[in-house]
């Protein structure tokens, strides 16, 4: 048993963390936020070059021939950078999907256009009831009537729906399916794709808690009241030892469901709801304590602290709620 | 990553359960009185002779060099066949791994052959009425008489104090220098006039611990472990070994998380939305422990020192096994007083004993709130709370 990644995405990770953070700074995440203008393409292209939209696609299509662990461990950098492009959707859940069950045909004419950069793919499934970044997205990739379809743009309609995360921007869709945009009616297929959407929200739920909580400790080390830093202070220590508790377990969690979504394991749907339910719960956690660590500053508008606060709520409640993964881990050891 | 169990690994599991099958005893009766003693006695001694008495032990003092995923497994199916207590893990994970690393031939002659067999019960001597969290304020004195120390004093909180053969104690040989530096580490025979033992009852009725008093104790210097007035530099080593504790005690919660589905169902609220939410949290937070545990397992086998993070897996556990038993206690509701609820499969009594015991896991071995200072300070880099100021 060897609970670790290897080298390889260590190095994938510390690189994606370098990269991220540089291209991903608070004041761009503002400027996508005040821009009516849909993105930019440029940055989706410049994120397909470093090679993490194709982590978990095949070489022989282009790309790194990795999978949802490596990708597990990319996401939570995405969620510390605060990444405002779809690579969860795309590059997580959909490439993968694809990959794994999607007509030879169909796989040979997407991936390679998805590790290229040239294609994002948008997600919904579920009974979610909007999809992100449908604007942008080539293809969407929709559960309908107990079967998994890739649609292409021109049989998408979609239209947009405000959000609480400025970055993630929402649509209603309506979408014309037929035999040749089928990819699976398999319904463990289509569940283990939902599996997947949980999974990799939960490592990027993992990433945005470790992002407050750094936050908060640099603030409450550096801010002083009664003389001292409020970081000396044992009710505010304790807030964030408590934060950072569930917030690194989380992180085993979610590597495990990872690697059992990646295999296939008999243990699978509950892997995948532990890491969620429990991530949402830390990142929940992280959420309400770093805001309370960094007092009325961090309530203000023009204080970076909500662009993770906001995205983090908005991820809690996609693909699936804690509530919701307990009741999934309920009827396996209940029912 | 890779979860995959090795040939060898697979082999040593089944080989373990097997052996465990056959001979646990199944009606072992509570631990609750030196009567019981010498059946849990015979059990070590079976585990002895089958070779499992210290599989982490090296070869040469009767181990098998085990490195620590076999250990863990050894610990998860010990833990899921159920197995007896075991009576001497002061002695096996502590005063042996200290005598291996810091006592001298003669006395890992002496002693580790008895804690071996368990002919010889081992407590720990460490934490005095005004010395527990500030271990080296210890004011029990041994003073030297030819070769012979005289122990005065009084520990407290004595695990295993009741029926002890041995204790290993820190002693202070020398007032006058800073208090860390003045104590000496040493063996204590149980059997000593002068010792008393007086058994502390806990919460749940047990007598779980011993405050034990010395008054002129002999003890043999041969008996010091380690330098003289080197005693707290052997207490580091010995708290060390403590790392290894939790292995597989994911599957002893697991156990637990089972009588309380038990439970659930035989109160009849199985379906109740808000039991389930609760009982299934449960049963995440126990993954997540395990999960947790898999990859501490791969990081220290990789050489990796556990440092405070140790201080995370304790609280994590503690507040985990505390919350369960509440739970438990909250679906038995109007039951939960009762001694005999008259429900299917459910040993109240037990399920009471252990639900007080747990009221301890956030206690002892540090108190959360000793281990939030720990991990704020350690793995945060939080600044210390200003200390106060001398009077």
């Amino acid at each position: 048993m060897y609970f670790d990644f290897t080298d390889d995405a260590k190095d994938l990770a510390a690189g994606a963390r370098e990269f991220l953070t540089g291209e991903y700074s608070p004041s761009y995440v503002r400027s996508v936020w005040d821009s009516d203008e849909p993105r930019d393409p440029a940055k989706w292209q410049q994120l397909a070059e470093t090679g993490f939209v194709g982590v978990a696609i095949a070489e022989e299509h282009g790309g790194l021939g990795m999978g949802d662990v490596e990708m597990a461990l990319l996401l939570e950098e995405a969620g510390r950078a605060n990444l405002t492009e779809p690579l969860l959707e795309t590059a997580a859940v959909a490439a993968p999907t694809l990959a794994d069950y999607a007509p030879e045909a169909m796989q040979k004419e997407w991936l390679p256009l998805v590790a290229a950069g040239e294609a994002i793919i948008a997600v919904k499934l579920g009974d979610a009831p909007a999809v992100a970044d449908a604007d942008v997205a080539a293809a969407l990739l929709v559960e309908t009537d107990g079967a998994l379809h890739l649609v292409p743009a021109d049989g998408v309609s979609a239209k947009p729906t405000g959000s609480i995360d400025l970055s993630r921007r929402m649509f209603t869709v309506e979408v014309t399916t037929g035999p040749d945009t089928l990819v699976t009616d398999d319904a463990d297929a289509i569940a283990r794709t939902f599996d997947r959407g949980a999974v990799a929200t939960a490592a990027w739920l993992n990433g945005i808690g470790q992002q407050v909580l750094e936050m908060s400790v640099a603030y409450v080390k550096e801010r002083e009241q009664f003389g001292r830093p409020v970081g000396s202070f044992q009710a505010v220590k304790h807030l964030l030892a408590e934060t950072v508790l569930d917030v690194e377990t989380s992180r085993a969690a979610t590597w495990y469901a990872a690697y059992a979504v990646q295999h296939d394991l008999e243990d699978r749907v509950e892997a995948a709801s532990v890491a969620k339910a429990f991530a949402s719960d830390a990142e929940r956690l992280a959420n309400t304590n770093s805001l309370q660590a960094h007092g009325g500053i961090g309530f203000t508008w023009e204080h970076d602290l909500h662009l993770w606060l906001k995205r983090g709520k908005a991820l809690e409640g996609a693909f699936g709620t804690a509530s919701f993964h307990r009741e999934r881990v309920a009827q396996i050891i209940l029912d | 990553m890779d979860l995959t169990p090795t040939p060898e690994q697979v082999t040593f599991r089944e080989e373990v359960r097997e052996w465990l099958e056959a001979n646990v005893p199944t009606d072992l009766p509570p631990l609750e009185s030196k009567e019981e003693l010498p059946l849990y006695q015979a059990w070590e001694r079976k585990l002895y002779e089958a070779g499992y008495a210290a599989i982490s032990w090296p070869k040469e003092f009767g181990g098998r060099d085990a490195d620590l995923m076999t250990q863990a497994i050894f610990a998860e199916e010990y833990a899921r066949a159920g197995a007896p207590t075991r009576i001497n893990v002061l002695g096996l994970g502590l005063a042996g791994p200290t005598l291996m690393a810091r006592g001298t031939q003669e006395q890992q002659a002496q002693w580790l052959p008895g804690i071996l067999s368990c002919d010889d019960i081992w407590c720990q001597g460490f934490s005095e009425p005004d010395a527990g969290s500030d271990l080296a304020a210890i004011r029990t004195t041994a003073v030297l008489e030819d070769d012979t120390y005289i122990i005065n004093g009084q520990k407290i909180w004595t695990s295993q104090g009741r029926y002890a053969d041995w204790m290993f104690a820190l002693v202070r040989t020398n007032p006058d220098v800073p208090k860390h530096k003045g104590i000496t580490f040493i063996m204590i025979d149980m059997a000593s006039p002068g010792i008393e033992v007086r058994n502390i009852v806990q919460i749940n009725n047990d007598a779980g611990f011993a405050e034990v008093f010395f008054d002129d104790v002999r003890v043999p210097a041969a008996n010091v472990v380690g330098g003289v007035d080197d005693g707290w530099s052997v207490a580091m080593t010995t708290l060390s070994f403590e790392r290894g504790t939790g292995l597989g005690s994911h599957v002893r919660f697991q156990r637990n998380l089972d009588d309380l589905a038990t439970l659930v169902k035989a109160r009849g609220v199985a379906d109740d939305p808000r039991v389930r939410d609760k009982v299934a949290e449960l049963h995440i937070r126990n993954q997540v422990f395990r999960h947790n545990g898999a990859r501490t397992l791969t990081s220290l086998t990789n050489g990796n020192e556990l440092g405070p993070e140790a201080s995370l897996n304790k609280l994590f556990w503690s507040t985990m096994e505390r919350d369960i038993f509440e739970t438990g206690m909250d679906v038995l509701g109007p039951y939960a007083e009762l001694e005999d609820p008259g429900l299917d499969g459910v040993d109240a009594k037990a399920w009471h004993k252990t639900y007080w015991y747990s009221r301890a896991a956030c206690i002892y071995a540090g108190t959360s709130q000793i281990q939030k200072n720990i991990i704020s300070e350690r793995v945060l880099g939080l600044p210390k709370e200003p200390k106060m100021a001398a009077k």
